[in-house]
C-alpha cells in the first residue's frame, strides 16, 4: 500500500467536506475517485498531498506523514492549470519541478511525452487551455514518481487531447507506477482505472471495479405515455406524472426490447441519460439501490 | 540544506522580475526621481546631501520590500501555483528564501541607482569606510519592512492588501523623516514621529551616513518592531489558514 487514509475528517468552514472516509491506495494501481462537485475529492486529495492536515483520523503517504515534505519525494502532483507563474517559459516550469525530486528525467523527454517538445519555448501564458492541461499533467511525472495524484486531469479537454494524456497514464502506469485519479466522468475512470471509489457528501458511497460501477450508477431515463405500466425486468426506479411514466434502468436497450414485445400500448418513446449527479443523488436518497 | 531547489526558486523569481519591465523600471526610478525633484535642487553642502541621500536610500528599500515584496508575496498566498509549490518535495522556506534573495538584489539596485543619481546632482561625499555600516542599516530596516509588508497583507484580504499598503507606505514614509531632515516636518508630525518604526530606522540610517557612533536604543527600537512584526505575522498566518485550510 502506497498511500492510506483512515476514518478522515475535515471541515472547511462550515461545510464538512469529509466525513469519515478511508481509503487505501495499493502500490501498481490505478484508482479513480468518482464523485459529483462538491463530493470532497479535491478535499480528500489536499490531504493526500499533504496541503492540508485532517480534523481527525489518519493520512498516510508512503509509510510517512505528507506534510513532511521527505514523505512527498515520491509524489508527483498536477497544479490546476489556472495559475502558472507569468512570464515564465514551459522548459522553466518543468526545471523548476524537477529541481525538487533526486533523479528526475531530462526535460526534453518529459516534453516530447507530452507532446510539448515543440512549445519548450513558448510563454506559459500563451498556452491553450488543451496545452496547458498537458504541461500540468507533465509536472505530475517530471520527479520520476511512484505514486501520481492526477486532479481531474482532462477536464474541459477535447477528445483528441483526452486520448494523448490517457495513453500517457497508462504508459506510466504499465512501467510500475500508481495512479490517483479524481473524475467526474464516469467514461475517464471506465477508460482507466482498476478499481473505482465512489465519493458523494464526504463519504464513500461505494467502490468496485469500473464495470460493477458502472453498472450501479451508469443509469438511463426510459420515459413513455401509456395507460399501464407493463411488468418490465432491471426497473431502478420508477415515476409518474398521469399517463407519463418515467422508469431508471441501467440498460435501456433491454428495458424497451422487452417493452416492444410485452405489446403494451404505448406512445412518446424516449430515452434520455441521467447525468452522474443525479445517479448519486439517488443512491444517496435510497431511491434506487447502489 | 538543498541548493537546488533554492537556486532553482531564486532562478524563477529573478527571471520573472527580469521579463516585468514594466514593474522593474518604475521600482528602480522612482525613489531617484523624487529625490532629484524635491530632495537634490536643495542639498548646497556635502553634510547635507550625504544626510538627503541616506534617507532616501532607506526610501528605496522601504519601496522593494514593503511594498512590493512584502504585500506581493503574501498575496500570492491565495494562487493555485502557491498550492501546486507545497506539494513539492521540499520546505516552503526555499522558496521564501528565493523571494528574500530577490527582494535584496532589487532592494540594492535601487539604492545603488540612487547613489548614482546623487552623485551627479549632489556635493555627495561618502567615504568607502561608511558603507560597511550604511548596508547593515539599510539591511536592517529593509527586513523590518518586508515583515510589516507580510503581516499587512496576512491581516487582510487580497483585495485590500494593495490599497492598505498604500495608504500606510507613504505617511510612514513621510513622518518618518525619509524626504526631509525631521526638524522641518509639521509640529505634530515631529512629535510623532519618534514612534514609528520608519523614524527608528532613519535614527540607525543617519550615524551611518555621518561617521557618528550607533546609540543601542535605536537598534534595539528596529529589533523591537521586526520581532513584533514577525509575531504577528505568525499569528496572521495561522488565522489565514484556519479560515481557508
Amino acid at each position: 500500500m502506497i498511500a492510506e487514509v483512515q476514518d478522515v475528517y475535515k471541515k472547511l468552514g462550515r461545510v464538512q467536506a469529509l466525513a469519515g472516509v478511508s481509503l487505501e491506495v495499493n502500490e501498481g494501481e490505478l484508482l479513480a475517485l468518482l464523485g459529483p462537485n462538491g463530493a470532497g475529492k479535491t478535499t480528500l486529495v489536499s490531504l493526500l498531498v499533504g496541503l492540508r492536515a485532517p480534523d481527525a483520523g489518519r493520512v498516510r503517504l508512503g509509510g510517512g506523514d505528507p506534510r513532511q515534505p521527505s514523505s512527498r519525494r515520491i509524489l508527483g502532483v498536477t497544479p490546476q492549470n489556472t495559475g502558472f507563474p507569468p512570464a515564465l517559459r514551459v522548459h522553466e516550469v518543468i526545471d523548476l519541478a524537477r529541481a525538487h525530486y533526486p533523479n528526475p528525467p531530462s526535460t526534453e523527454e518529459i516534453l516530447r511525452r507530452f507532446d510539448l517538445a515543440d512549445l519548450a519555448k513558448r510563454n506559459v501564458n500563451a498556452l491553450s487551455g488543451g496545452q496547458a492541461r498537458h504541461l500540468a499533467v507533465a509536472l505530475a511525472f517530471s520527479g520520476s514518481p511512484r505514486l501520481a495524484v492526477l486532479d481531474e486531469p482532462t477536464t474541459g479537454l477535447d477528445v483528441e487531447s483526452r486520448r494523448a494524456l490517457w495513453e500517457q497514464i497508462v504508459r506510466f502506469k504499465q512501467e510500475g507506477g500508481t495512479v490517483l485519479l479524481t473524475t467526474h466522468y464516469l467514461e475517464e475512470a471506465e477508460a482507466l482505472a482498476d478499481r473505482v471509489v465512489v465519493l458523494a457528501q464526504g463519504r464513500v458511497l461505494t467502490e468496485g471495479s469500473p464495470d460493477e460501477i458502472k453498472r450501479r450508477v451508469g443509469l438511463r431515463r426510459v420515459r413513455f405515455a401509456a395507460a399501464t405500466l407493463p411488468e418490465l425486468g432491471g426497473v431502478k426506479k420508477v415515476e409518474r406524472e398521469g399517463y407519463r411514466y418515467t422508469l431508471w434502468t441501467t440498460n435501456a436497450d433491454v428495458l424497451v426490447r422487452e417493452l416492444v414485445l410485452s405489446g403494451a400500448e404505448f406512445s412518446d418513446l424516449e430515452v434520455l441519460p441521467v447525468s452522474l449527479e443525479e445517479a448519486f443523488l439517488a443512491v444517496l436518497d435510497g431511491e434506487v439501490s447502489a | 540544506m538543498n541548493l537546488r531547489p533554492l537556486l532553482a526558486h531564486t532562478k524563477v523569481e529573478l527571471l520573472t522580475l527580469l521579463r516585468s519591465p514594466g514593474f522593474l523600471i518604475p521600482t528602480m526610478l522612482f525613489p531617484s526621481m523624487f529625490f532629484l525633484m524635491f530632495a537634490a535642487p536643495n542639498l548646497k553642502s556635502s553634510l547635507a546631501a550625504n544626510f538627503s541621500t541616506g534617507s532616501f536610500m532607506a526610501f528605496a528599500v522601504f519601496t522593494v520590500t514593503f511594498f512590493q515584496f512584502g504585500v506581493g508575496t503574501a498575496n500570492e498566498r491565495d494562487n493555485p501555483w502557491s498550492s501546486y509549490v507545497r506539494t513539492l518535495p521540499a520546505s516552503p522556506l526555499y522558496r521564501s528564501l528565493g523571494k528574500v534573495l530577490t527582494a535584496s538584489i532589487l532592494a540594492l539596485s535601487a539604492a545603488l541607482v540612487l547613489v548614482v543619481t546623487a552623485h551627479f546632482s549632489t556635493p555627495l561625499d561618502l567615504p568607502l569606510t561608511r558603507w560597511p555600516r550604511i548596508f547593515l542599516a539599510l539591511a536592517g530596516g529593509g527586513l523590518m519592512m518586508g515583515l510589516l509588508g507580510t503581516l499587512l497583507a496576512y491581516l487582510v484580504s487580497p483585495k485590500a492588501a494593495l490599497p492598505l499598503a498604500n495608504l500606510i507606505y507613504l505617511p510612514l514614509a513621510f513622518m518618518g523623516g525619509m524626504w526631509m531632515p525631521p526638524q522641518l516636518l509639521p509640529q505634530l508630525v515631529q512629535k510623532m514621529s519618534p514612534y514609528l518604526p520608519s523614524r527608528q530606522w532613519m535614527e540607525v540610517v543617519w550615524p551611518a551616513v555621518s561617521g557618528d557612533p550607533w546609540k543601542a536604543q535605536h537598534w534595539l527600537a528596529l529589533a523591537g518592531f521586526a520581532v513584533a512584526f514577525a509575531l504577528l505575522t505568525v499569528w496572521a498566518q495561522r488565522r489565514d489558514e484556519s479560515i481557508r485550510f
